[in-house]
């Protein structure tokens, strides 16, 4: 016992002593000294917008692409739904179909034209097997060609067997059928081609989509429905709208149009840091204020600044609101705005929100 | 086909909504954080034909200063001389100096001897003025008219209700530690105008106002037990409340101030009784065998916190007015004395006494959000500001000496010392004074 006891502690000891010696402390963790690296975060239209411009065009003021222009307007048709003619455009024999609108209509009469021979196939099949008992079968061929395009047609064959004498009635009633035969020729309006070259083109393309769908049919347009809904001719997309002169390129970049964080940052801090706010004050936490103003080209506040707020009690609203006014009135002049963004900040919101003050 | 046209609707739709967004144009920032500080102000001198119009301009500055949430700018740095306060001031020479707002006034003895006040509170930045009063008063008075323009400015500026023009009933403690006198004693909300309520040898503890009448409440060593006493300020006659065959303490007024509700000692314990001042009845509310006392109402009068030693040490309970619904709200460590209600009704004010150090705490009604704004060897008696933003309470220090006044943000900022004559315990602020 005891000179397991000795043979133990002598162990520890040796063992602890050994560690002393040799487990040293830990070597020190050399950092390498790193410069930080100032960051901008910048939108990416600051070098898109630099490059806009226009090939064949001289050197200007401002670089500026190619002027969108804007589409004519198409004005209403009269009278729709009272005459089957537009009264002030009295139908001239011309030829072009001008809105989108119209050239789809057309597809609907042309194409039970084709069709005809299979459709009246089927009527007549349907026909003759419930038709078997009485003696008119000859009448009815004859029918289903007026008729010829309803496709519901066999519907009503189907369940009402023995009334053959409705069938015809109903095939001169349908008035959606006569009509755009008729409006064909009003289409063809003479004032557009009085228009600018332009829109000519813009007819000439409509009118060749409009005569290749019949041929294809059942063939569904989605840009043309959608350009019919928004009741324009569809757009040729691409960058914001331009109505500049168009030149090669600027003298002065643009710098684009949004500012980037780090400006945002910038002017955010300045109207933070003037921002005095009272913590703890009763029905503050809820309130939510927005300030609205304008700014001239030196960063001069134009006009007042317009107060809105909501939630919390009405005197702790007017008092964050002329807070928030005081805030943005010692903020200005806003000197530190780049002035080539002017357009991106000549109007400010600035939304002001206590809740983690209070 | 008929949902294919709908969803191609809806695209449409979303992005006709997508193009007006950016049609709006505005830069939009938010703003979530900002800088806690006091508010800049520039307090004129109020024109007057002595120095009056100055004394009074020193008294408002005096309170916003003090309030912590005004920085009056010094007046060296004044560009204008302001001669008439009826002109708008020249807004660029108070810009500079980043006043905020700019007070400008002017003091008039009118032909029957009173004073008139008159002042204007300009927003700088603004350019406009914020308000205008003016105030007649007895020249004695001229003190409480700076007091009462003082609440006017800052409840103009801060939303919330002035605390200026309010007093304080307080134990005024003098002589030697071995043998104090303690009066009763009252005085502004700023130190000034100091009387003497009463003026015996006997102890007396923890007076109260009223929050409707000029009337306190206080429990007193006179006669052979102590009791709690009512003592009319205007006439400064007393009387004991109610007739109880124990030792009354810890007097408090109903917030309507018909009722006190006080604790009354028997056999070792004590529970808590209210009796209304008309009638003289008294009702029991609570019937343990522990030490409930402290009472003290909401606001709305519904409910009643007191601290009760019934779980085995000291801690706070909320019952309703009739005594119903007893539980308890606090469970930290340490034990728990002296609740009081916020005027504001939505915190409650506590002494904590643990790890040896006494600490005055704020704590939500149910319990939550516990929050201590200062620790030190000996703190009690949190007593509030009529508008529940302040807080007064008495400090002692470890040695020598006596207890102090100090005053306290419900922030936790702002720690003052409210100068009195002597030392000074028990402090109790009055309502807003009509």
């Amino acid at each position: 016992m005891k000179g397991s006891l000795f043979t133990s502690s002598f162990l520890h000891g040796l063992v602890l002593t050994v560690a002393l010696v040799s487990l040293g402390a830990p070597e020190k963790l050399e950092i390498a000294p790193m410069e930080s690296l100032p960051v901008d975060i910048v939108p990416i239209e600051e070098f898109t917008q630099i490059q806009k411009g226009s090939k064949d065009a001289p050197m200007a003021e401002k670089s500026a692409p190619v002027p969108t222009k804007k589409p004519a307007i198409a004005e209403p048709a009269e009278n729709v739904g009272d005459n089957e003619v537009d009264l002030k455009a009295p139908p001239t024999p011309s030829k072009r179909p001008v809105e989108q609108e119209v050239a789809a209509a057309p597809e609907k009469v042309e194409t039970p034209a084709p069709t005809p021979d299979a459709k009246p196939n089927e009527v007549k099949e349907v026909v003759k097997e419930e038709t078997a008992p009485p003696p008119e079968p000859e009448p009815q061929p004859a029918e289903p060609a007026p008729a010829e395009a309803k496709p519901a047609e066999p519907v009503p064959a189907e369940t009402a067997v023995a009334e053959e004498i409705p069938l015809p009635e109903s095939a001169p009633v349908p008035p959606s059928r006569p009509q755009p035969e008729i409006a064909k020729p009003v289409e063809k309006k003479p004032e557009p081609k009085a228009t600018a070259k332009a829109d000519a083109k813009q007819d000439t393309r409509t009118r060749e989509t409009a005569k290749s769908k019949p041929q294809m049919e059942s063939d569904f347009n989605a840009d043309e429905v959608a350009a019919l809904l928004n009741k324009t001719d569809a757009a040729g997309g691409g960058a914001k709208r331009s109505t500049d002169q168009e030149a090669l390129g600027g003298k002065t970049d643009t710098g684009g149009s949004t500012l980037s964080q780090s400006e945002l940052d910038a002017l955010r801090g300045v109207i933070q840091q003037n921002w005095l706010i009272t913590p703890g004050m009763a029905d503050a936490a809820d309130v939510r204020v927005r300030v609205t103003f304008r700014l001239d080209q030196s960063g001069a506040l134009v006009g007042d600044p317009e107060a809105t707020a909501t939630g919390g009690s009405p005197s702790a609203q007017q008092v964050l609101m002329s807070g928030a006014v005081r805030a943005v009135r010692k903020s200005a002049p806003f000197t530190n705005l780049p002035p080539d963004k002017y357009d991106a900040w000549s109007e400010v919101v600035v939304n002001f929100d206590p809740s983690e003050l209070m | 086909m008929k949902t294919l046209l709908l969803r191609l609707l809806l695209v449409c739709a979303g992005i006709a909504g997508a193009y007006i967004g950016p049609a709006s144009a505005a830069v939009e920032i938010n703003i979530n954080r900002g800088n806690v500080q006091p508010l800049p102000i520039a307090i004129t001198d109020f024109i007057s034909a002595d120095g009056i119009g100055a004394q009074i301009s020193a008294v408002i500055e005096a309170d916003l200063k003090r309030s912590g949430l005004f920085a009056p700018v010094s007046r060296a740095a004044f560009i204008e001389k302001v001669q008439n306060p009826d002109q708008p001031p020249r807004f660029e020479d108070w810009k500079v100096l980043k006043a905020e707002a700019l007070v400008v006034g002017r003091i008039v003895r009118e032909p029957d001897g009173r004073l008139r006040a008159e002042f204007r509170l300009w927003d700088t930045f603004g350019g406009q003025q914020m308000m205008g009063q003016q105030f007649f008063t007895d020249p004695k008075n001229w003190r409480r008219v700076a007091h009462m323009i003082a609440d006017a400015i800052y409840e103009r500026i801060t939303g919330e209700k002035g605390y200026f023009d309010t007093r304080i009933v307080f134990v005024s403690e003098s002589g030697p530690k071995i043998d104090r006198k303690r009066q009763l004693a009252i005085m502004d909300q700023d130190g000034e105008n100091v009387r003497m309520l009463t003026n015996s040898n006997d102890i007396v503890l923890t007076p109260r106002f009223s929050p409707s009448r000029q009337e306190i409440t206080y429990m007193s060593f006179e006669g052979q037990q102590p009791r709690v006493f009512l003592l009319q300020l205007e006439t400064g006659s007393r009387e004991v409340v109610g007739n109880f065959p124990g030792m009354t303490f810890a007097p408090r007024f109903s917030p309507d101030g018909q009722r006190v509700i006080m604790s009354l000692q028997q056999d070792g314990n004590a529970n808590i009784y209210t009796m209304d001042l008309r009638s003289r009845t008294t009702t029991r509310l609570t019937s343990t065998a522990a030490i409930d006392t402290s009472p003290s109402y909401s606001p709305d009068g519904s409910q009643i916190v007191f601290e009760s030693d019934r779980g085995g040490r000291q801690q706070l309970y909320v019952m309703g007015a009739d005594g119903s619904g007893q539980r308890r709200i606090s469970f930290g460590d340490g034990s728990y004395s002296t609740p009081v209600w916020s005027p504001r009704g939505d915190l409650i004010a506590f002494t904590k006494q643990s790890g040896g150090k006494f600490s005055i705490g704020v704590m939500k009604t149910d319990g939550s959000g516990e929050r201590i704004l200062t620790t030190g060897f000996h703190n009690e008696g949190p007593t509030w500001a009529p508008n529940g933003r302040v807080l007064m309470f008495f400090r002692q220090n470890s040695g020598a000496g006596g207890p102090q006044l100090y005053s306290i943000d419900l922030s936790g900022y702002n720690e003052q010392l409210v100068k009195t004559p002597t030392f000074a315990s028990d402090p109790a602020w009055s309502p807003l004074m009509d």
